[in-house]
């Protein structure tokens, strides 16, 4: 069963900075943009890109994202040969231990990727918004014989200096990478999505294994060891939209991308992002309602004001509830009167009547950097006429 | 207990139903904002556990089959049983030169080989042109405790249906009188879903073919009714049939009534359809939109009242559209005034043009036309 290449998608990682969010669920299992998990953008890349068979390496809650991925049918990977696996670490003989860090994930899975027996392996992340053809990234890879293959984007000055910075020649071939530099010499940035020739990475997931001082991640381990060793590592660049969500206020701001226009068309059908579908009724707009500016999904019932805001399936806003610069996730109910501006409210949130929730960076107190959208976890209950003020975090009922 | 069997019967279509059926049988009319008309039957019975499912078709069934693929929808597309699409085959009895069965009878004459396949013990008949939500595993336990031969399901007295059965009930919901016409006050209208035994429904075709009989209504509820032990069920929820274009358009803006759409989208008994992976629906600052029920993939500047919109439909900026119902794809450009109109799939309304229908005489424009 040969493939030219496989995908690993690593879904292991906590995204502890993304807080109550991530409490309970894997972070590429997260809601995102009305109708989809961080993981469709991945996966349905994959699929449009022709490549069908992808390891979903996990390991952090990985409950909900198993049983959403499932046969991995609506990303069409439910395949005869290949098709999606959902790789958790295990016992090996008397042995067995966590994945330690990125590289060590993918180092614990050689065995399934030699099944394959593939000439490149693809490493993607599952936290990152995004619409790429891997194919055009791989005939790139092929044609500069690179050892490895490196997406970049460019971003500002300012922005580098927080992000992997990959330092090229002028055949956009790379010989320096510094994570954070607070001086960047470039400004292109690793989208910490990598191609890598299957028996050069082998080699090198084996070397990194052996020393015990490694901390078995790809950035800092592999790609450095790599470039030591002077394989030969190629820049691709890349122009569209690409927002990594690892942060409350990354994965606000990529949502209100959502509703801008900006340069990922969602509902464009030469390059779907498919997700696992709800099954629930069209919406459905009252009397009193006001929606301006917003993405509104199945299963939505609406008889109060949504500007701004992104709702996902089966939310209420009820009469009198005010909405705006939000994201409201699966099952949240707003109720009367309640007041919701910049915050995320997360799945089955339940905000009572009268209560509210954020306030806009204007109307902050505190310095305006410590200004922040307001979060409530998934379940949490805000009682009646309760406050949570910006850059305020629920995860436990308040009543 | 699980051990129902399902057969829809998806080759009926009302001349009335005009435009509507042009392209297609009336099981696969777009109602609801995302489904057609069959999803609500085939949800039912999915949602009953039920397992198998054969659907027999006539004519005029393309735009079905490409509706119903696999039954990966809706769970059905299975190694054992799953969907089993019974479209006609040339057997001993069939006629020809007909488009359409002349009666359930019939239809079912023509897969009896099919019903000797079927491995559970009780068979649900319905029509595929029904838009109902039915606790069918309710309605068995009810067949199974009254010791009845068949239950007819029917809707209250009151409820004004036209239908091609009306039962009168005696003690313990048992039929006393099958009518085929002549409503009134102490008559239940029955929606055209039976509920009997694989081996009485054997027994039944056998001796019906014998006599050429092809009406189930009249040959079997009517005629065999004092042998039969008939039981009613009353189903208290919503039920239609749209009969023709302005019934088709009344039954939708019912939709617009929450305690219908509570009833009809009831969340225990979910209505399934074909998945379309469209992205949700996006509400531009100049859009205002009251009383309505809106599909995902939508893009709205204008202004709705009143209306049912399907999935993938655009409306510009300045368009103005009460108690209207908009099908997929549907783009109605910059300042259209629109009201009491069909649009059907793929329509394309042009800038600044004014169709008015009305309640009793919607407009509907055909499948792909531009205006």
């Amino acid at each position: 069963m040969k493939k030219e290449i496989i995908a690993m998608l690593l879904a292991g990682g906590q995204g502890s900075r993304l807080y109550v969010l991530t409490a309970h669920v894997a972070k590429p299992a997260l809601p995102f943009g009305g109708k989809f998990r961080l993981i469709d953008f991945p996966l349905s890349n994959c699929s449009n890109s022709g490549i069908d068979t992808v390891g979903v390496l996990t390991q952090y809650q990985p409950h909900e994202l198993n049983s959403y991925i499932g046969s991995g049918q609506p990303w069409d990977l439910d395949r005869l040969e290949g098709g999606v696996h959902i790789l958790p670490p295990y016992i090996k003989g008397k042995a067995g231990t966590w994945y330690k860090g990125s590289a060590n994930a993918i180092y614990q899975n050689i065995s399934f990727i030699e099944n394959y027996n593939p000439e490149y392996v693809l490493v993607l992340g599952g936290d990152h918004i995004y619409k790429m053809d891997y194919a055009i990234m791989l005939e790139q890879h092929k044609k500069t014989q690179a050892d490895c293959t490196i997406p970049v984007i460019e971003v500002s000055v300012e922005e580098a200096s927080r992000m992997g910075i990959m330092n090229v020649d002028e055949n956009d071939v790379i010989f320096e990478f510094e994570e954070k530099p607070a001086k960047p010499k470039s400004t292109l940035a690793s989208m910490g999505i990598y191609i890598f020739t299957w028996e050069k990475l082998k080699r090198y997931l084996i070397e990194d294994e052996a020393n015990p001082k490694s901390k078995n991640d790809f950035g800092a381990n592999i790609i450095t060891s790599m470039l030591a060793g002077g394989e030969k590592m190629v820049a691709y660049r890349f122009s569209g939209y690409w927002r990594d969500v690892g942060t409350i206020d990354s994965l606000w701001e990529a949502n209100m991308d959502m509703l801008s226009g900006s340069d990922i068309d969602l509902s464009s059908p030469a390059w779907r992002i498919y997700a696992r579908n709800p099954i629930a009724p069209p919406h459905y707009v009252g009397d009193n309602a006001t929606i301006s500016h917003s993405l509104v999904t199945e299963g939505c019932s609406v008889y109060g004001g949504v500007f701004n805001s992104v709702l996902f399936n089966d939310v209420t806003v009820e009469q009198g509830a005010f909405v705006e610069y939000s994201i409201i996730m699966p099952g949240a109910v707003i109720e009367r009167g309640a007041i919701v501006k910049y915050a995320i409210i997360a799945e089955n949130a339940h905000i009572q009547s009268g209560a509210k929730v954020g306030s806009p960076p204007g109307e902050f107190a505190g310095p305006p950097e410590d200004w922040g959208v307001a979060v409530i976890a998934s379940g949490v209950k805000i009682g009646p006429g309760k406050v949570v003020g910006a850059q305020e975090m629920a995860d436990a009922d308040l009543v | 207990m699980k051990n129902m069997h399902g057969i829809l019967f998806a080759y009926s279509s009302n001349v009335r139903l005009k435009e509507l059926t042009e392209h297609r049988t009336a099981s696969s009319i777009p109602y609801g904002g995302r489904y057609r008309v069959i999803d609500f039957m085939l949800s039912n019975m999915v949602n009953a556990g039920i397992t198998d499912i054969g659907v027999i078709m006539r004519e005029n069934y393309q735009s079905l089959l490409d509706h119903l693929g696999s039954g990966r929808d809706w769970d059905l597309a299975r190694k054992r049983g799953g969907l089993r699409l019974l479209p006609p085959f040339a057997y001993a009895g069939i006629r020809r030169d007909a488009s359409t069965y002349r009666g359930k009878l019939e239809a079912l004459y023509a897969v009896t080989s099919y019903i000797a396949y079927i491995r559970q013990e009780y068979v649900v008949l319905a029509d595929g042109d029904l838009i109902v939500n039915l606790p069918l595993e309710e309605i068995l336990e009810r067949h199974m405790k009254a010791g009845a031969d068949i239950t007819c399901v029917c809707l209250d007295c009151e409820s004004g249906q036209e239908s091609d059965a009306y039962l009168r009930v005696g003690a313990e919901g048992r039929v006393s009188e099958v009518l085929l016409s002549g409503l009134d006050e102490n008559t239940y209208p029955c929606i055209g879903v039976y509920l009997l035994s694989k081996s009485l429904l054997e027994g039944i075709l056998a001796d019906c073919a014998a006599h050429s009989f092809v009406n189930f209504t009249r040959d079997v509820l009517q005629r065999m009714q004092s042998r039969l032990n008939i039981a009613a069920y009353i189903h208290k929820g919503f039920s239609t049939r749209p009969q023709s274009v302005a019934d088709y358009f009344k039954q939708s803006m019912n939709l617009l009534k929450p305690d219908v759409r509570n009833d009809l989208f009831s969340r225990s008994r979910p209505v399934k359809t074909k998945v379309r992976d469209e992205a949700s629906t996006y509400y531009a600052p100049e859009s205002r939109v009251k009383r309505s029920i809106v599909a995902d993939g939508c893009v709205i500047k204008g202004e709705l009242e009143d209306c049912v919109v399907f999935r993938g439909v655009t409306i510009d900026a300045g368009a103005r559209l009460k108690n209207c119902i908009l099908m997929q794809d549907t783009h109605i450009e910059r300042d259209v005034d629109l009201s009491f109109a069909i649009t059907d799939k793929e329509v394309r309304v042009t800038r600044g043009r004014a169709l008015k229908g009305h309640e009793s005489y919607p407009i509907a424009i055909s499948k792909g036309s531009v205006v």
